[in-house]
């Protein structure tokens, strides 16, 4: 009960910021929530599962393609669109994942690099369906009981995606099934001999994960209200690698921190170095991995315990 | 007493060479049964067959008189088979407990969102707390389990294998890389566990180690058996004395 009151307040408190936001920079914190979602769940995929993939980017492209497809190009109402975007991405994730967990996990990274390179040339020649290279555009979302979301209240329904995902990714974490993938990363020989059925696992997390970017897309859908192809480019797959491994991978406040450094870091950095800012990316990496391969969270860790030993 | 586990004319190649031939022997309830032999005598292969880590080129083995073989090591462990690694293979990521709780995998419902899930998280978490104890580590029990020894990563091993409630816990060479201090400790361990009335079938070349801690020994070489007995049996057979011979004065 208390803990459902902690949740509540997170969501008013957070979407209660929005109100006070100007239109930009409304627009700057809605991405930044976006982001921390797509971290968190790309944080339980590659931190937690240990799978080193490259399409959970790709998935937020398919779910905010599909629900744009599913309710104007098809016209089906919201929530069946929302229902058939999940379907969408699940069953791609399990025809990506269920061959190539079988394999060592270079092939997951290869397998699903390639579907990243391939999402974008379906976007590009995918004709009226895709509107091509030039995206989607002029939609709105559909009323919801005769009520428009917009501005702010938009950004609150933003804040739910966030809190929700957040609150599932750290339930399953506590539990034997969050147990079961950091058994599979860290060894899953002895994770086999405990029992834990390991190519199942990985495809269920790679499944689940998936489907929870390709939630946060069809949520983003309504944010710029277009979809084009560079949106969705493979270097934000990159990105999102460098958040969690930053941050600290495996840990759900690393990826948090990870999200929340590097979208905000341009936006210091570009009227300095302009869009040189990828070198500053690369170069904080290098040092994090060399230097504090827990990340940012791993520095913070260590600075209470350092205190009391003084 | 019956039989737990029953293997019948395993036979396994790699190649041109037979590295277990026609092996038939039984686990009793309740004993601790080793199998010895010297290095290549077939021992490891014979374990990793049962484990599900190898498949036997023919042969059977029952557990609880139902057919194993040819299962995947996770439905193995699901059936109740619980194992150690030589090597000691510990998930590096975990605390202790967490590394425990992990051996409980199997003894977990499924629903996740259940009201009952709560319930049975706190349940397993003191059932694993409990075992670090008897293992001697509960101490260590929060801590990373790169601070633990060798050997304590050895009663990790063994505590996360008793965390999956088994009736038969597979022991691959438990005294192998110890020092004297700690595989005196192992062997009590492994005393107490079949007091649990939990069987033990036990792989290892020391005979120092194996044979005061056996209830009965089945000897390997060559990937067949030449003996079978009690440790006073096996200790003066004849075929025992001559595959050990160097090591056999010792004995």
């Amino acid at each position: 009960m208390r803990s459902a009151l902690g949740w509540v307040a997170a969501a008013v408190l957070l979407s209660a910021v929005a109100f006070f936001l100007s239109g930009y920079y409304n627009d700057v914190y809605r991405k930044l929530l976006l982001w921390i979602a797509l971290a968190l769940s790309y944080n339980f995929l590659f931190g937690i599962s240990g799978q080193v993939a490259f399409s959970h980017f790709a998935f937020y492209g398919i779910g905010a393609y599909a629900v744009v497809i599913f309710l104007f190009q098809l016209g089906m109402p919201l929530p069946l669109a929302i229902l058939a975007g999940v379907l969408v991405c699940s069953a791609i994730a399990l025809i990506v994942a269920i061959p190539s967990t079988r394999l060592e996990g270079f092939y997951l990274a290869l397998a699903t690099l390639a579907l990243a390179q391939l999402f974008i040339v379906v976007l590009n020649e995918g004709g009226a369906v895709t509107g091509g290279t030039g995206g989607l555009v002029n939609y709105r979302l559909p009323a919801i009981f005769g009520v428009y979301i917009t501005g702010p209240w938009y950004t609150a329904v933003i804040v739910i995606l966030v809190l929700g995902t957040y609150a599932l990714l750290r339930h399953l974490d506590r539990s034997w099934f969050g147990r079961a993938c950091r058994a599979v990363r860290d060894n899953p020989e002895a994770a086999a001999a405990m029992g834990v059925n390991v190519a199942r696992t990985k495809v269920i997390a790679f499944t689940l994960t998936s489907v929870l970017a390709g939630i946060a897309g069809m949520v983003y859908a309504f944010v710029d209200n277009t979809v084009n192809p560079p949106i969705f480019g493979l270097e934000n797959a990159f990105l999102l690698l460098f958040m969690v491994i930053i941050g600290g991978s495996g840990r759900h406040a690393g990826a948090i921190v990870g999200a929340v450094l590097l979208y905000l870091l341009p936006f210091v950095l570009s009227p300095l170095i302009g869009h040189h800012h990828a070198l500053v990316f690369g170069a904080l990496m290098v040092v994090v991995i060399l230097l504090q391969p827990r990340g940012l969270i791993g520095l913070y860790d260590r600075y209470p315990r350092g205190q009391k030993a003084h | 007493m019956t039989d737990i586990l029953e293997a019948r004319k395993l036979t396994k190649r790699f190649g041109g060479l037979t590295a277990v031939s026609e092996l038939s022997f039984a686990v009793r309830e309740r004993e601790i049964l080793g199998l010895i032999g010297p290095n290549g005598a077939g021992k490891s292969t014979t374990f990793n067959i049962i484990a599900g880590a190898y498949r036997a080129d023919s042969g059977e083995i029952s557990f609880l008189r139902e057919p194993i073989a040819g299962l995947p090591p996770h439905e193995i462990a699901r059936r109740g088979v619980m194992r150690t690694f030589q090597h000691n293979l510990p998930f590096e990521g975990m605390s202790v407990l967490e590394n425990v709780l992990v051996g409980a995998h199997t003894r977990f419902g499924g629903n996740l969102f259940s009201r009952k899930a709560a319930a049975e998280e706190r349940e397993q978490h003191a059932h694993a707390e409990r075992l670090v104890e008897f293992v001697g580590l509960g101490e260590l029990r929060y801590a990373s389990v790169d601070r633990l020894s060798f050997g304590q990563g050895r009663l990790l091993e063994i505590a996360r294998a008793l965390a999956g409630a088994p009736k038969l816990i597979l022991f691959d060479e438990p005294a192998a890389g110890l020092t004297r201090a700690e595989a005196q400790r192992i062997a009590t361990v492994i005393r107490g566990i079949a007091e649990r009335g939990i069987a033990v079938l036990l792989i290892e070349h020391d005979m120092h180690f194996l044979l005061p801690l056996a209830h009965r020994v089945v000897v390997l070489n060559f990937g067949a058996k030449i003996a079978e007995g009690t440790p006073d049996e096996v200790r003066s057979h004849p075929a025992v004395l001559d595959a050990y011979l160097g090591h056999a004065a010792a004995v």
